[in-house]
């Protein structure tokens, strides 16, 4: 039986940005919008029920702003930006105004992405640099932040950070109730020494690199470490210069076994992979400014569902997938 | 940043932008002498391995070459898809000869690299390029205005591009456009460029900006712009680039006069238009924007002239340089720093020494100081401006709810001066993958909305692709219909009617002679095929099964068959089954069984019992005994649990007659439990008939899961219709709120919410989404889906808010006015850090129970709990409080069945997960949970005391009123309404007695109280409270008609009425817990907490 995926448009966001925008991302419920620039802003817009009203132009940094990320709202209204000029700003609400509240200027070349930790480890932010370098920030109270960095985690630079799921391996299904979780933070990192770098905190807080993760040809792009949900699997979605996009997966609990399966290749760079808050569809953005939604089938093979062209509304696209158990 | 070094003096040639890895080959530079003044010349290949953080290039291969060189370039002819093959080098020699070498071959170490040569041009070949649209196409240029065209699918014959310019002189430079592949352009040291354009086979134009002084030495294409170039001069007084376009050929578009002297190579990047290279007898390596001037970077150098500079044509941050002092140096222009490169040679040496440790003492060793490099940081800043390959331009990002949020980037071509409107847009778009899921959720709201749910099932029975499918929504069906349990009976198979036919057949034509047993089997089948042809609709796969004559097994402790086949007792059992007494004796009768007869006349009335104890001559032996002495003793739970799992239908068909309301829904899960844990997967799934007649969603939702993948949204949507419908049923036939939902439940029903949000539909996520439950991941999905809808959460003060806010402090230093900065409020947090929750923490539900305080703590049951008296229960029996653990009691049940001593009260307990009843709100609860004190205790005392030491326990501590929903809520079950339809059944069997004239007085007085509370009570809670309790004391009452009370009780209870005549409340309470204590629990679970609760409550409101 075949499935259809339709993409609609239902809102159109006129940023007057006035250089290319290089990330738009939503918060946590999805009603406001975050835009970063090439003309050094960051924009905060209000998207709820389709209208789109400037909260925020946030001036504070000297180059393109490449990434924002926002915190869980537990921590309040928190965005992450970084930027060419080798600054990560976080910036705050407080009372209805955005600030600046910290600004953490600790590498040396550019700062190419931010991401967030799961919010169950508190306010950390990971910070990947075409200086080779990666810094943790911990966020410790009385505006102070903790500053952790992995020096030449990637020769030339890291392009991507991507925070794994908070699960504690092996015990998803019958976690003991009441004791303290045993979280084992994990991050991936990708960068222009072709690789995919997998980074664990040690008992005494220091970050090891725990697995080397090679199948591309060129830089990776963007990695994506899927949402957990509540499967063993660990997933993560990789892309890169060389047109690749490579679905990882480990599925032993020692998380030491990966496996890449080659989602696609295309013909130009892939620039940024994102997955589905429910983690089963994967989209991936190209250098032809086209972006596909993926869906792996039932008998385990990634079919694109969609085209997505954007500014021309919606382009729906039926995909026959092998035969779908009803039951 | 420098990445890598080598120490050679010679030309340079990356690999190809196709091939992987990096490669770097060198060929010995014809026009200097490195410092050994060696003559020796080679060809080597390196591999740029950016992992390796030393600054060696790992070389690969050495060819020790008899030519040295002026020009090296690697084509990509040649290299296949997978890049195996790995084109092809080509080198410019001293004498007008040209050498095409394969570069595997050198890797490989082959002797035999040559792939052609020629030696066609006058001079040394200083020029060479590539055609990047036919890469088999080589333009070559050398002394004497030469210019070659090569093919190297066939390299004998070269061809010109025209006739030869005039005068004739050296030719220095020579590119392929970009952009159209038949143009062709080279330069002299004279100053002078010629573009030629290969279909007219002559020179388009000449570009020369007359000033004697350009002295080419570079010429580049722009990559973009088909009429542009740069030309470069290495003449020290006009060290310049200078930009044209072909079509304003009279002068240079721009000058760029970065340099200080001559400039000896440029680079113009593939990768942006906007870098071009140039390096210079300033000793300066610039990186220029060619396109307005300015000076991007310069990448810091010794003070050496670098002769070649070229960009890495595969990583666009790298590029190469070489040097008059004999080196090759590969930089990074990303900047960075060189700290974690030397840090990183260092951890590598001391790794080294890792595990020299001469003292023993365990240390590893101290970290090394390292030296200060020379410069103060070594820090290289990057370019100026971001480099295109690093401005992403791109990003399709998903966000709760489905949606989709990309963004578009005008192509804008930086024009000199003109102004450019750019619309920078973000769209949001709605991602919508489920089609039918959502369909079909939508027909299940409005049938929720518009209560036609009896319609909904017959279209999903029409609709069904199997039997079990039709099965299962033919039983939820019958929930909405009048008669239930007559339906159910007529569902597994005994219709009344049918019954009866068979039954006359029967007594016709059968004789007690073999011969005409025969016939009747045969006649039951022939019959078969009209009346019974709806049953074999409905349970299909099962007739054939009734019809086999099955083995009663006499034994009490095994199993037995219930035959149901079309002989005498087959007809027996049947009439049996729907409480037909009178045509069961008749048949006994009729087949010479005067006892069975007898004692079935004895449950069949006074009337029944004289005529058949005539006929009763002498004492006859059946295989069925044990199913009579089940129906005359009403020991149902006999026949449930020891009958013959295959004859399940047959035990659900006599619980469905026969069971008492009380005892009815337990009943139907203990034969679902049974069937469940039966290895056999049909039994398996039948358990789910028996749940929806026990009204047991919880274990409708376990055992369907079990028997089906939840991975696919559709079969989750199968499972969410039928509980959402069996949820409406139990609602319907309690007439009171039924939301209580299990762990199991809401897990299943938060997938689903988080299904239906991604597929953007929030509203109907919310209305599904179980709303008294406080499961803190139902709490924080409602909360999101809330704000995802654009509504402020659930209950605007913070406290209820999911998350705690963690207040994070502005950084700037603050103004006077706040000199401390508010710190985290810890107490507040949650989740915070690594502490999770205590069970039932923030819970809002609980705060508006906790707002009527009671005057007994809630724990009290369970804390008078050790003092019952109840050695003698066996344990693992089917009433056993329930295990903690799930998975073990599973195990245990079906082998550990004992035949328990007989009940004459029931217990309500489910056979349900308890802990997933700890977690359930309840809002009906007769003790309030006022606070979660009383639940997680048994998990602290790891439950193991209630399990094995006091087993009743276990019960006790968990107020009964847990347990009952599930219990009472069985459509099935003779409550309200329904009791009204068991009555009507033709067999009369479950008249009520009335109650003795002596104990008339305790209904009254309960009965009295009640109205008084529900007069004064205030909210509705209490009031929902007070009709439950009113309902349950119907148990007391059935107790009191049947004289199945301990005369202890029956005085307490008396005592209690007294009490209550005089409002001494507190004194009831005290006799109820005395009676508590010292009675046989099952005795009185049924009705004796609810009396608490009234008498709780009267105390409270004082009536």
């Amino acid at each position: 039986m075949g499935r259809m995926c339709c993409v609609s448009v239902i809102n159109t966001v006129d940023t007057s940005h006035e250089d290319m925008i290089h990330d738009a991302q939503m918060d946590y419920y999805g009603t406001r919008l975050a835009t970063c620039s090439s003309d050094r802003s960051v924009k905060i817009f209000d998207v709820r029920n389709g209208g789109q009203i400037l909260i925020a132009d946030l001036r504070g940094h000297e180059g393109p702003v490449w990434q924002v990320a926002w915190a869980h709202p537990m921590y309040g209204n928190v965005l992450a930006s970084c930027s060419y000029d080798r600054k990560v700003i976080i910036w705050k609400e407080d009372n209805g105004t955005w600030d600046k509240t910290h600004e953490h200027s600790g590498h040396d070349s550019s700062v190419n992405s931010v991401c967030w930790a799961p919010h169950d480890y508190g306010l950390i932010l990971a910070c990947g640099s075409s200086d080779g370098a990666i810094s943790l920030l911990t966020y410790t109270g009385e505006s102070q932040w903790e500053v952790k960095k992995i020096n030449n985690a990637h020769t030339i630079g890291c392009n991507a950070v991507s925070w794994a799921p908070a699960v504690v391996p092996g015990s998803l299904i019958d976690q003991p109730s009441g004791q303290k979780p045993n979280y084992i933070k994990k991050f991936a990192s990708g960068g222009c020494d072709n690789l995919i770098k997998l980074w664990r905190e040690e008992e005494d807080g220091q970050w090891k690199e725990e697995q080397k993760l090679e199948a591309h040809s060129d830089w990776v792009r963007d990695v994506a470490w899927a949402p957990s949900i509540g499967l063993p699997t660990s997933t993560i979605a990789s892309c890169s210069q060389d047109g690749r996009v490579f679905i990882w997966t480990c599925d032993d609990s020692s998380g030491n076994m990966w496996s890449p399966k080659l989602l696609h290749k295309f013909n130009d760079v892939v620039w940024h992979v994102s997955w589905s808050i429910t983690a089963n569809i994967l989209a991936v953005s190209g250098g032809d400014n086209k972006v596909t939604l993926w869906k792996e089938s039932v008998d385990g093979q990634w079919v694109c569902i969609s085209d997505v062209n954007k500014g021309q509304g919606s382009v729906s696209t039926s995909v026959t997938e092998g035969q779908q158990n009803e039951q | 940043m420098k990445l890598k070094e080598v120490d050679r003096t010679a030309m340079q040639a990356w690999s190809p932008a196709q091939y992987h890895p990096i490669y770097l080959a060198t060929g010995t530079s014809a026009q200097q002498l490195d410092a050994t003044f060696s003559t020796n010349a080679s060809l080597e290949i390196f591999e740029l391995d950016l992992s390796d953080p030393s600054l060696d290039m790992k070389s690969c291969a050495t060819f020790s070459s008899s030519h040295r060189y002026h020009k090296l370039i690697w084509g990509p002819h040649k290299i296949d898809s997978k890049g195996d093959v790995s084109g092809v080098l080509i080198a410019g020699g001293e004498n007008g000869n040209i050498i095409l070498y394969d570069p595997s071959k050198i890797i490989a170490g082959d002797k035999d690299v040559v792939i052609a040569q020629k030696d066609k041009h006058t001079g040394p070949v200083r020029a060479l390029d590539v055609n990047i649209f036919q890469t088999n196409l080589v333009a070559s240029g050398a002394n004497e205005s030469e210019i070659y065209i090569w093919d190297l699918n066939n390299f004998a014959t070269p061809m010109t591009p025209g006739a030869k310019t005039q005068p004739p002189e050296d030719t220095s430079c020579i590119a392929w456009n970009r952009q159209v592949q038949h143009i062709l352009a080279s330069a002299s040291p004279s100053g002078r460029a010629t573009v030629w354009d290969l279909r007219k086979n002559e020179p388009i134009i000449k570009v020369s900006d007359h000033s004697n002084r350009m002295h080419c030495s570079g010429l580049a294409w722009h990559p973009d712009v088909a009429t542009q170039m740069v030309l470069a001069s290495e003449d020290d007084r006009l060290p310049v680039v200078q930009m044209w376009d072909l079509r304003f050929a009279s002068s240079p578009l721009r000058v760029l006069e970065n340099h200080a002297r001559g400039i000896l190579a440029i680079d113009w990047s593939m990768a942006d238009p906007e870098l071009l290279l140039s390096c210079g007898k300033d000793a300066k390596i610039l990186c220029s924007n060619p396109n307005t001037g300015e000076i991007l970077y310069e990448l810091p150098t010794n003070t050496q002239w670098c002769f070649d500079i070229q960009w890495c044509p595969r990583n666009p941050a790298v590029l190469s340089a070489a040097s008059f002092d004999g080196r090759i140096s590969v930089y990074s222009i990303m900047g960075g720093s060189t700290d974690g490169l030397r840090q990183k040679q260092v951890d590598k040496l001391s790794s080294s020494f890792g595990n020299l440790d001469p003292f023993g003492t365990g240390q590893p060793l101290p970290p090394l100081q390292i030296p200060q490099p020379t410069s103060q940081h070594g820090v290289v800043l990057p370019l100026k401006k971001p480099p295109k390959w690093v401005r992403r331009p791109v990003g399709a990002s998903f966000s709760f709810g489905g949606k989709l949020v990309t963004f578009e980037n005008m192509k804008v071509l930086p024009q000199q001066g003109a102004e450019q409107q750019q619309q920078q847009r973000v769209f949001i778009s709605q991602v919508v993958t489920e089609k039918e899921f959502l369909r079909r959720s939508d027909q299940l709201q409005q049938v929720v909305q518009s209560q036609g749910f009896i319609n909904y099932c017959q279209k999903k029975i029409d609709g069904s692709q199997t039997e079990f499918e039709k099965n299962v929504w033919a039983f939820l069906k019958v929930n909405f219909e009048d008669d239930s349990r007559g339906k159910y009976l007529e569902l597994l198979g005994y219709r009344k009617e049918d019954l009866g036919k068979k039954i006359a057949l029967a007594l016709n034509k059968v004789d007690g002679s073999d011969v005409a047993l025969k016939d009747s089997d045969q006649v039951a089948q022939s019959d078969g095929e009209e009346s019974p042809a709806a049953e074999e609709q409905l349970l299909g796969e099962c007739i054939k099964e009734e019809k086999q004559e099955s083995e009663f097994l006499p034994l009490a402790g095994g199993t037995f068959n219930i035959s149901v086949s079309g002989d005498i007792d087959g007809l027996i059992t049947q009439a049996l089954l729907t409480g037909n007494f009178e045509s069961a004796v008749d048949l006994c009768l009729h087949d010479n069984r005067m006892a069975d007869a007898i004692i079935l006349a004895i449950a069949g009335g006074q009337e029944l019992l004289a005529r058949t104890q005539k006929k009763y001559f002498a004492k006859s032996q059946s295989k069925i005994t044990r199913l009579i002495t089940a129906v005359v003793m009403k020991n149902w739970r006999e026949i449930v649990e020891s009958c013959d799992l295959q004859n399940w239908r047959e035990a659900l068909a006599a619980v469905l007659t026969y069971a008492n309301a009380d005892e009815f829904s337990a009943l139907c899960d203990l034969l679902g439990t049974r069937l469940e844990n039966e290895g056999d997967s049909l039994l398996q799934s039948q358990a789910c008939l028996c749940y929806i007649c026990a009204g047991n969603v919880e274990k409708l939702v376990a055992c369907w899961t079990k028997a089906q993948d939840g991975s696919n949204p559709l079969s989750l949507q199968d499972l969410i219709e039928k509980v959402v419908i069996l949820r409406r049923a139990v609602q319907l036939a309690q007439a009171v709120d039924a939301h209580t939902v299990g762990a199991l439940l809401a897990e299943k029903m938060s997938q689903y919410a988080n299904l239906l949000a991604a597929q953007g539909s929030i509203a109907a996520a919310l209305a599904f989404l179980p709303d008294n439950t406080n499961q803190p991941n139902i709490v924080q999905l409602r909360e999101r889906l809330c704000r995802a809808q654009g509504e402020p959460a659930p209950g605007q003060e913070p406290a209820k808010h999911p998350y705690e806010r963690q207040h994070m402090a502005k950084g700037r230093p603050g103004p006077a006015g706040h000199p401390q900065m508010p710190r985290v409020q810890t107490q507040q947090y949650y989740p915070q850090g690594e502490n999770p929750p205590p069970p039932g923490f923030i819970m809002h539900g609980n705060v508006s129970s906790a707002a009527a305080p009671l005057p007994t703590p809630p724990g009290h049951m369970h804390s008078q709990a050790p003092a019952y008296p109840q050695p003698q229960r066996p344990q693992n029996g089917w009433n056993d409080p329930p295990a903690l653990n799930r998975a073990a009691k599973k195990k245990k049940m079906p082998e550990n069945f004992m035949p328990p001593v007989p009940i004459t009260s029931p217990i309500m307990t489910p056979l349900g997960d308890p802990q997933s009843q700890m977690l359930q709100q309840q809002p009906s609860a007769p003790v309030p949970l006022s606070n979660q004190a009383p639940f997680p205790q048994p998990h602290l005392a790891g439950g193991q005391p209630f399990q094995s030491i006091q087993q009743p326990l276990g019960q006790t501590g968990m107020p009964p009123s847990f347990s009952k929903p599930n219990v009472e809520g069985a459509p099935g079950a003779p409550i309200g309404n329904t009791i009204q339809h068991v009555q009507s059944l033709p067999t009369e069997k479950i008249t009520k007695k009335p109650i003795p004239d002596e104990h008339l007085i305790l209904k009254t007085t309960f009965e009295e109280l009640i109205q008084r509370c529900l007069s004064s009570a205030a909210d509705p809670q209490t009031k929902r409270k007070l009709d439950d309790a009113s309902k349950r004391l119907e148990f007391l009452y059935d107790k009191l008609r049947e004289h199945t009370l301990s005369p202890t009780i029956i005085n307490g209870l008396h005592n209690i009425a007294r009490s209550i005549e005089t409002r001494n409340y507190s004194e009831g309470l005290t006799i109820h817990t005395h009676i508590v204590s010292t009675s046989n629990f099952s005795e009185i679970s049924a009705f004796m907490p609810v009396l608490k609760v009234v008498l709780t409550q009267a105390n409270k409101l004082g009536v």
